[in-house]
């Protein structure tokens, strides 16, 4: 049942198999990689969500350059089209399968963990196989070359990745649990594979890297929160049932539950809405089986609060405040919430605009997502929909979302959820400045004097004892 | 911060038009500095206030009265700002704010027909404009991909290229009067700049059925989008500057324009070239107040004509009973129209119309109605449901010529900061009379059609005003009787342009937005030809 997850003998064992080279067997050339192969290869990039980062609002597909956020900087995204002079054109099925799976490049340096090498080390052989054809034979050539990613030291040293790598790889490619139906199996695959659910729904430890002990169980990206997927039926979506998770990976979308907005509006927008049913079936069952994990202080579940709500009588007739910061929270909800959710939250009479109770935007307890979705509306890129709620951080005041933000949890989610002007002003700059670079240069700096200290230790006892030998 | 003193371009108005010329420019790299007498309000703010007052069909009301800005408004009653001269009384209405009076326009963006611009060579009325259907088409396109417009193939105005996106879905009551009113009448969607998809980062229009006064989701598209891009592309934008001289130099170019603060504080600002864009009636007001001792009549008025040929779109109309439930009230305000009578030889005869059909929610002109008949309890009730269902309104919007006395004057009335009050001398012609005469048999005949009972016409000879307001700075190459030329610059200064509805020559039987919009980028791409002007392009190389 634990199988999947990371258990220390593994890391262990990854660490002693290091030496070890891992080789893929090329079955055929590269350049006679069937169409169908080509087109098998295709929809795992669309499961893996390569495009996600690897192309630019704007650019051409798979060429790169987008700067992706992370704690330590950003880390700008490599054009990976079969360009020979400035993609992966150069790569041997061996070195994409390397930096697939191992996350080091054709020059063996190695890559930043953003690129989610520790899930994709799960792909079996064949689909990278699949993967590297498409690569080579199903994407436009791009020759561009993005800017290098330039991180503060001691993360400019790519080397230090490897040392990492020690500690948190796991290169064993997945092993089907044979006591599990074939349908679990594929879920799994998929999940701690493919689409790498993990990178954003498991919590990190310090070094940045998948607690595979809470695997799953919920957490903050800086801005948007990840939501806890394990099976509790309060912290998480034990409530939920199989086709409603289908639905809400299809659709973005699922009734009375909640909706996609932020990071995961992307992860359907790009990649999960294209999953087979028979897929996103085994996506549910694998979720539904995996360890729950709850957090005691939540007692229900973030989709079974509140209930349609309305005051609006009450301030009609009564002037607004002059100063926008003054107006209540029922004040903003008429002028900014009622137009589509309607009078009482209930949302439109077919769904297409949610109702706000029975609602995981308003009924958990963590409130950044709330605050976030107010700031930064939906907007899907790829499936036509584009502006699925509008973005008011142009038109609201930290103030005015604080209140809002717990107008909205009071009436139509967990009363207990609240929204601070501090959290609206974080999470508007962009989430919690990380320490992290800070805390590696102490440590480092700590290291060196740690070293230094030893150093003189040493010569000092060397000294010593030079000083106690008989002297001539 | 203080506001810049100079640019290159000074705008004066933040309407859709001048904001869009600025946004043009300014992508150009250029210095653009926009002037707007009315403060900076906020959508939300406009839908509370909508929600919140007690005279939800009066447009004006949710907006904010600046007394340094004054903005007619004739409801419950006239507040005294655009002075009534007569005969006839002419009510428009807009907003002095940032964005302008868009901000509670229907979205119609229709172009005129080929047509229109040669009423006197092919009909001996009205005057011809000094350009062709054939060479606005380019910058209608451009318009209408910027505005995001959808609209119907079929109403008399050919285009080469498609519009940007499918019509918003069709409300049921205008399918029933498509299907009842076929093959007498082609009932087709309305040509109109709002979003039927997600486009332009703004979204589809959900169907609140406020469009007028204010579209509560940024679905259509308004001035003050203009204004965003027009800043976002490095345009500056100043509040609550009361424009009130454009100062001309010794050679007859202008120099510099003034304005005050709200605390009458006075301001100069220079600039290079400038753009005079404060809509129909505030336009040709700051001309008159400009007079010098070398131009007694005003800036660019040499010819006489500033001011002169008002134009508006007058419309009547006939409200009457259904014979089944067709509950207008979903989906947008004004989505389908009859196009067949826009142009035809009868022009020479009278006026040309659109007949258009209100989906506005009747629940409310009905309950005010049975208030009045005194009926109340159950059968109010009753008579509320019955008759908010079935009651339709069909109207004209009809054509009226330029005549030199329709015009807009200084008043001797002084607004808060002292100047003048624009006035209004308006008369409606026989022309236009006799073409409502004529449309009144179409809504005989569309009842008819309906099974319509309990027919109400509009009072004989009284007319509604649609505040297209048009004409008063109109262009023609005759220096002698224009006072800008086809590109909008203004005959008697070289580096003064005019963009808006006012230097249309004459006002066909459309809502005049979208050729105003049109005719602006066309005014900017003159001013300083875009290298990579997409309606440049288009109007070099025909598909």
């Amino acid at each position: 049942m634990n199988a999947h997850i990371h258990k220390p003998a593994l890391l262990l064992a990854s660490l002693l198999s290091l030496g070890a080279v891992h080789a893929i067997a090329a079955t055929a050339p590269a350049s006679a990689a069937s169409a169908a192969e080509v087109q098998r290869g295709h929809y795992l990039a669309l499961a893996g969500d390569c495009e996600a980062c690897h192309t630019a609002p704007g650019g051409k597909p798979f060429a790169g350059e987008l700067p992706v956020a992370t704690p330590i900087g950003s880390i700008v995204s490599t054009n990976i089209t079969p360009s020979r002079s400035d993609g992966i054109g150069g790569y041997t099925l061996q070195q994409f399968s390397d930096a697939v799976r191992k996350g080091v490049r054709s020059d063996g340096k190695n890559l930043y963990p953003a690129m989610p090498y520790t899930a994709y080390a799960q792909l079996d052989d064949a689909d990278v196989r699949a993967l590297y054809a498409y690569f080579m034979h199903g994407v436009q050539s791009v020759d561009r070359r993005p800017p290098p990613t330039r991180l503060p030291f001691p993360f400019n040293i790519r080397a230090s990745m490897a040392f990492w790598n020690l500690l948190f790889l796991d290169h064993k490619p997945f092993a089907p649990d044979p006591k599990q139906s074939a349908e679990w199996n594929r879920g799994a695959y998929l999940v701690r594979g493919l689409t790498h659910c993990g990178t954003c729904h498991t919590p990190r430890n310090f070094f940045m890297a998948e607690q595979s002990s809470r695997f799953l169980s919920g957490a903050s990206l800086g801005t948007w929160f990840a939501a806890n997927i394990t099976p509790d039926p309060n912290s998480g979506i034990g409530n939920w049932g199989d086709q409603d998770i289908v639905q809400y990976l299809q659709r973005g979308s699922a009734p009375g539950k909640g909706q996609a907005a932020g990071p995961m509006a992307e992860a359907v927008d790009h990649s999960l809405r294209h999953l087979t049913g028979a897929d996103l079936d085994a996506i549910a069952l694998y979720l539904k089986s995996i360890p729950a994990r709850r957090d005691p202080n939540i007692t229900r579940a973030a989709d079974s609060w509140g209930g349609s709500y309305a005051d609006l009588a009450s301030i009609r007739g009564k002037p607004l405040p002059k100063k926008p910061d003054q107006m209540t929270g029922l004040q903003l909800y008429d002028a900014y919430c009622a137009t589509c959710h309607q009078d009482r939250g209930q949302g439109s009479f077919d769904g297409g605009l949610p109702p706000l109770f029975h609602n995981t935007a308003t009924g958990r307890r963590n409130t950044d997502n709330l605050v976030m979705v107010m700031l930064d509306g939906i907007a899907w890129r790829t499936d036509g929909s584009g502006v699925r709620m509008p973005a008011f951080a142009q038109e609201l005041s930290d103030r005015q979302v604080a209140t809002l933000g717990d107008y909205l949890t009071q009436h139509f989610g967990d009363p207990a959820a609240t929204v601070t002007v501090d959290q609206v002003r974080m999470l508007r700059a962009g989430g919690p400045s990380s320490n992290l670079v800070l805390l590696a240069r102490i440590g480092l700096a700590v290291a060196i004097v740690i070293l230094i200290t030893i150093i003189v230790a040493i010569v000092w006892a060397l000294l010593r004892r030079r000083r106690a030998l008989p002297s001539h | 911060m203080a506001a810049p003193s100079s640019a290159e371009v000074v705008v004066i108005g933040s309407g859709i038009c001048g904001a869009l010329a600025a946004w043009r420019l300014a992508q150009q790299g250029l210095s653009v500095l926009i002037l707007e007498a009315g403060p900076r309000i906020e959508r939300a703010r406009i839908v509370a206030a909508f929600r919140n007052s007690p005279y939800k069909s009066d447009w004006m009301s949710p907006y904010p009265f600046s007394p340094w800005a004054p903005q007619p408004d004739f409801t419950p009653k006239d507040n005294g700002y655009l002075i009534q001269a007569g005969p006839y009384r002419y009510p428009a209405e807009y907003i002095r704010v940032v964005g302008g009076t868009t901000w509670h326009w229907a979205a119609q963006a229709w172009r005129l027909m080929p047509n229109d611009v040669r009423i006197k060579t092919l009909y001996g009325v009205g005057v011809d404009w000094p350009i062709t259907y054939d060479e606005l088409d380019a910058w209608y396109q451009d318009a209408e991909e910027i505005l995001g417009v959808a609209g119907a193939d079929n109403t008399g105005s050919p285009r080469k290229h498609p519009f940007p996106m499918q019509p918003v879905a069709e409300p049921w009551s205008m399918r029933r009067f498509r299907e009842r009113l076929a093959p007498a009448y082609p009932v087709v969607a309305n040509t109109v700049a709002r979003n039927s998809r997600s486009y332009g980062g703004r979204p589809a229009c959900v169907g609140n059925n406020s469009c007028q006064p204010i579209c509560p989701v940024n679905a259509q598209y308004l001035g003050i989008n203009a204004v965003e891009s027009a800043e976002a592309a490095g345009a500056k934008v100043v509040p609550n500057a009361v424009v009130y001289r454009i100062e001309p130099d010794a050679k007859g170019r202008i120099a510099a324009v003034h304005y005050y603060d709200p605390d009458k504080k006075s301001y100069r600002v220079t600039g290079k070239e400038f753009i005079l864009a404060a809509n129909g009636i505030e336009s040709p007001k700051l001309l008159l107040l400009s007079a010098t001792d070398k131009y007694p009549n005003g800036l660019a008025n040499s010819s006489g004509m500033v001011g002169r040929n008002l134009m508006d779109h007058p419309s009547s109309s006939l409200t009457f009973y259904a014979d089944e439930e067709v509950w207008l009230g979903r989906g947008p305000q004004s989505p389908s129209s009859i196009n067949t009578m826009r142009d035809g030889a009868f022009r020479s005869q009278h006026a040309a119309y659109r007949l258009d059909f209100t989906n506005i929610s009747q629940v409310l002109s009905v309950t005010e109605a049975l208030i009045a008949e005194g009926v109340y309890g159950t059968e109010f009730e009753k008579q509320l449901r019955w008759r908010a269902a079935r009651q339709v309104n069909v109207k004209n919007v009809l054509e009226v010529l330029p005549h030199p006395e329709n015009r807009i004057t200084l008043a001797s009335e002084k607004d808060a900061l002292g100047i003048p009050k624009p006035e209004a001398h308006y008369l409606i012609d026989d022309y236009t009379r006799r073409g409502a005469d004529v449309s009144k048999k179409d809504f005989a005949k569309i009842a008819q059609l309906m099974g319509g009972t309990g027919l109400r016409y509009s009072p004989e000879g009284q007319f509604a005003n649609n505040q297209h307001i048009t004409g008063t700075l109109g262009m023609g190459s005759d220096p002698a009787k224009f006072v800008t030329d086809g590109f909008g610059r203004t005959h008697d200064h070289e580096n003064l342009f005019c963009c808006g509805t006012g230097v249309m020559p004459t006002a066909a039987t459309m809502n005049s937005t979208l050729t105003a919009v049109a005719l602006a980028l066309r005014t900017a791409d003159h001013m300083h030809p875009a290298k990579s002007s997409a309606a440049a392009a288009r109007a070099e190389s025909p598909p």
